[in-house]
């Protein structure tokens, strides 16, 4: 049995029936993690003891007769910004190296409760910043599609894994597409939900207003059974809404006839990879075709603004998070001969230089004369994109766009050009600034087996709708397969 | 011309609330072993979420009526940013641009005039925790090392910040003792500077001699009443001194030497910190929408300054009696419910000020440990009314029911006193003392010289007057006869 191979639904619904048991699956999983993981470097930490642990409890359920849950001995594994008790959590800094939780998130709580099973954590850039993966401690992680290109970031562990048939299901943390641009570059499906739709209780923040959790599949069917199990209000996270979530495995199912879809246009697609643009057109037609009505639209504001915005809002806010680094309780800690001092041997050891980077510039956004000028127009502009996506969707009932304006970037790219890195957040970011629902959706591949792929917005708390949309398009392009890391190279078909 | 000070304080009251302002641990930290009282949330462990105590917002718009101050609905948190060691998040999460509650003013007496000291605004925010200094005094310098306890951290506390409305040391600490007076009655706050669950900052200034506002210094580390108005004092001479000579005051902090006597500066307005404050995404803004405020508003006591006036008109004392009757509720519940006894109100605020004050001095206790019900020294003000009792055979009586913590009836009884009358023993004891200071008569009817019975009769005759006619006339004339021979 191949079970690397099975989804994540398929692999519940075997340890339910008794086909197979969780600790199989475990076992076959954490077995390709150790061959072929090698080659890619996207699992950090694996924690093969409380694992086996996990799976046989859930096999143990499964006996008594019990029900083990809707993800029932699912192997699945989460990026390692995700607090997870007793097993390292390190946000792939040297400042965290050491650092070792003593509780579980919610979304990974919730996860094991229904009967999915912790294997480990995942790469990514050191503390989600980043579109590449290459500035972990751990040292970068490998596209599992072309080893020479990069699997996107931040959570490009996560993705790579996923694509790499490590696992089903992978989490990542979403704070300007962090989720979605690997998912894209990796050739997998991957959602940020709603602002508001999943707990961030125990997530290492990296923007209070723009973080959100978000699961990454092969399908959107896994997709939707992950949202059904990770969407719920947390008495430990007040922004995380308290409304009544529907079922979105059942919405998912619901196809889109009669709805209104429009598709981006008034952007520069001149400068964009012309497979992408394909995808979008491709994604359009699958759309029509099973009788939704397609219509264009424009977004000026946003499409002008998001960039900048969103750098605006999410350093001036990662400044203030990551303040709390001071290597006084946790982390790491250098002494000196004054309290100032201290702070600034430890902080400055600790972090890399993109971290460092990025709280500069966001302590200087957020300072007196750079605020008024910088942070509150960022705000008001962040209103304005909100306010133009809310007209949008008064009218439709979904977009498409691109996730990212590239396929997936050459290794050192940022080194060589970051601001062209930093400009490949543009539409990815406007979801996370307007709280909205957005999933990356894999439409294929290009003649040199790069995913191609889109991205579907929905209204605020639609997220349910976006999955049914997701699961119209894909049932026409394909669930994307696992990459081939057994040949190096990745996949070439 | 002369200058005149305009003073304006800063007082940060710690809520009473059962947990603190942004996680479940304790509020009851005070002699807890350091840092037992703390949890991930209020030690900012990585990941953590802050979740608003929803008792701290109520008890803060409770003190924002109370103060006449306008609630805002929908006000946020503030990130205050500042590296230090009692601040584990590195930013304390506060009010800054949308306080809770603004505009208010509360009235104070002080000088011998009524004045109304306005109110700019009330936030909340959370305490720090506490650095402890190994050194013989405890401060910073010459400590090799310094300790850190946060259990204080994230305590609530609400900042309320006045106008520069007050003009004198006593002004200012007729301010302070007012909204410590209004904390204590809507339950808000402990309001004591001793163990710091009222702290204030003081700013002051001299105007100038056109009236515009002079230099502002702000003066920290005043820990009681007393320091603040020698702080005050000692800061206006000094000001003064300084202009005198012709020199300019620099805006800044000065930091109180109790010991000393002395301000001292402590940073100047140059060197001012920039908080780099912006909105806390980690917390909805909050909700006090007016049916919220209508409710609290509806729950609110009656105000310490409703009661003084109500006390002086409806049980016709005079100010003076009714302010020390009202300070504390809990006295003036007593007062109420000694009234509501029957016992005319004059007689029962006098009782109250005199005797009940004397004893909870005597025993250093609050009148909430008193052991007299209030029903019960409401019965005994009716018996000295009825004149059941004298004054003193009342006050001996008061005297037994604290000290053998019994009921009036049973304290009569080991008086001697029986059915509201004086008799046996505790006659006897009058009729000793009016033989001692009657002794020439004693002795003119000792030695037989009495003819007519006279004396007998003007002994017995002193002797209910004493006892103001709650003797038996013939046992007294029994007794006196008898203890004559």
């Amino acid at each position: 049995m191949e079970f690397h191979k099975l989804s994540a639904l398929e692999i519940a619904e075997g340890v339910k029936k008794g086909s197979w048991t969780a600790s199989e699956v475990l076992s076959a999983h954490l077995e390709r993690i150790k061959i072929f993981d090698g080659q890619i470097n996207s699992v950090v930490t694996l924690s093969e003891e409380s694992a086996h642990r996990d799976a046989k409890e859930t096999d143990k359920a499964v006996a008594e007769g019990k029900d083990p849950g809707p993800l029932a001995g699912v192997p699945f594994l989460v990026k390692d910004n995700f607090c997870t008790d007793g097993i390292r959590t390190t946000c792939c800094s040297k400042m965290l190296s050491d650092w070792i939780p003593d509780y579980d998130a919610t979304a990974v709580k919730r996860m094991k409760d229904a009967g999915a099973v912790l294997m480990g954590k995942t790469n990514m850039d050191e503390f989600a910043m980043g579109s590449t993966t290459e500035s972990s401690i751990f040292g970068p992680t490998l596209n599992p599609r072309d080893f020479n290109r990069v699997p996107g970031g931040s959570s490009g562990g996560s993705a790579a894994a996923v694509a790499a048939g490590f696992c089903p299901i992978a989490l990542g943390s979403d704070t300007g597409g962090s989720v979605r641009q690997p998912s894209a570059f990796c050739g997998v499906q991957g959602m940020k939900p709603s602002y508001g739709q999943i707990s961030r209780y125990g997530i290492v923040a990296y923007a209070s207003s723009l973080d959100q959790v978000g699961p990454i599949t092969r399908n959107t069917g896994d997709m939707a059974a992950a949202m059904d199990v990770l969407a719920g209000p947390d008495p430990n996270d007040t922004t995380c809404d308290a409304y009544e979530r529907p079922s979105f495995s059942q919405a998912a199912a619901e196809g889109i006839k009669g709805k209104k879809i429009a598709v981006l246009t008034g952007y520069d697609a001149e400068s964009m990879d012309r497979p992408l643009i394909e995808a979008i057109e491709k994604a359009a037609g699958y759309c029509r075709s099973a009788g939704a009505e397609i219509v264009e639209a424009e977004l000026p504001i946003t499409m002008k603004h998001a960039v900048a915005c969103y750098y605006m809002v999410a350093l001036g806010d990662a400044s203030s998070k990551l303040a709390c680094f001071d290597g006084m309780r946790y982390g790491h800690h250098a002494d000196g001969r004054s309290l100032v001092e201290m702070y600034k041997r430890s902080r400055n050891q600790g972090f890399g230089k993109e971290v460092r980077k990025r709280i500069l510039i966001g302590t200087c956004i957020l300072t007196r004369g750079y605020y008024e000028n910088y942070y509150v127009p960022a705000t008001k502009v962040r209103q304005m994109i909100a306010d133009e996506y809310a007209e949008l969707f008064k009218g439709v009932d979904a977009l498409i766009c691109p996730i990212s304006p590239a396929l997936p970037y050459k290794k050192g790219l940022v080194e060589e050009d970051p601001v062209r890195i930093y400009l490949g957040d543009a539409f990815s970011s406007i979801a996370n600034l307007a709280g909205l629902p957005s999933i990356s959706l894999n439409v294929g591949f290009t003649e040199e087996g790069l995913p191609t792929n889109v991205q579907l917005m929905g209204p605020r708390f639609g997220d349910a709708g976006l999955l049914g949309l997701a699961h119209v398009i894909e049932n026409k392009a394909g669930s994307p397969p696992i990459a081939d890391i057994e040949k190096k190279g990745g996949c070439r078909e | 011309m002369k200058r005149e000070s305009v003073i304006g304080l800063e007082i940060h009251l710690q809520l009473k609330t059962k947990t603190k302002l942004f996680c479940s641990c304790s509020s009851d930290y005070i002699g807890a072993t350091p840092n037992t009282n703390v949890c991930p949330v209020c030690l900012a462990v990585p990941g953590t979420l802050p979740i608003l105590n929803d008792h701290a917002v109520e008890l803060g718009v409770k003190i924002g009526l109370g103060l006449h101050c306008s609630i805002c609905d929908n006000t946020r948190f503030h990130r205050k940013h500042y590296f230090y060691a009692d601040l584990p998040k590195a930013y304390q999460i506060t009010q800054y641009e949308h306080p809770i509650a603004v505009g208010g003013y509360v009235d104070i007496f002080a000088d011998g005039k009524e004045k109304r000291i306005r109110i700019h605004h009330l936030h909340l925010e959370e305490d720090a925790g506490k650095l402890v200094h190994p050194t013989a005094d405890g401060r910073l310098t010459g400590a090799s090392y310094s300790l850190v306890d946060y259990n204080r951290g994230g305590m609530p506390l609400s900042e309320i910040v006045s106008e520069p409305d007050m003009n004198s040391a006593e002004e200012a600490i007729a301010y302070i003792t007012q909204i410590r007076q209004l904390a204590r009655y809507l339950e808000v706050s402990d309001g004591e500077m001793e163990s710091g669950s009222l702290r204030v900052d003081v700013n002051v200034s001299l105007s100038n001699p056109d009236g515009s506002l002079g230099t502002r210094v702000e003066i920290k580390n005043v820990n009681s009443l007393r320091s603040i108005e020698r702080a005050l004092e000692y800061e206006i001479a000094r000001q003064n001194k300084v202009l005198d000579e012709g020199g300019h005051l620099v805006q800044e902090t000065r930091l109180w030497d109790d010991v000393a006597g002395v301000t001292r500066s402590m940073r100047s307005k140059e060197g001012e910190r920039d908080y780099r404050y912006y909105v806390e995404m980690d917390l909805a803004p909050i909700s006090a929408g007016p049916e919220y405020v209508r409710k609290i508003r509806e729950s609110l006591p009656e105000m310490p300054w409703e009661k003084l006036e109500r006390f002086t008109r409806e049980y016709s004392i005079s100010r003076e009696e009714s302010l020390q009757l009202t300070e504390q509720k809990e006295t003036a519940d007593y007062f109420e419910a000694c009234v509501s006894e029957g016992a005319p109100a004059a007689k029962c605020a006098n009782w109250m000020r005199m005797e009940v004050q004397r004893i909870l001095r005597d025993l250093s206790i609050g009148i909430n440990d008193f052991p007299v019900p209030p029903a019960e020294l409401g019965k005994l003000i009716i018996k000295v009314e009825k004149r059941e009792l004298s004054n003193t055979q009342a006050k001996d009586v008061l005297a037994v029911m604290v000290e053998k913590k019994v009921s009036l009836k049973e304290a009569v009884r080991l008086c001697g006193i029986s059915d509201g009358r004086i008799t046996g023993p505790a006659l006897e004891e009058v009729i000793r003392k009016i033989f001692a200071s009657e002794q020439e008569a004693v002795e003119t009817i000792k030695s037989g010289n009495d003819k007519k019975g006279a004396k007998v009769k003007f002994l017995q005759g002193l002797v209910m007057r004493e006892t103001r006619g709650s003797a038996d006339p013939a046992e007294v004339a029994s007794l006196v006869n008898c203890m004559l021979n």
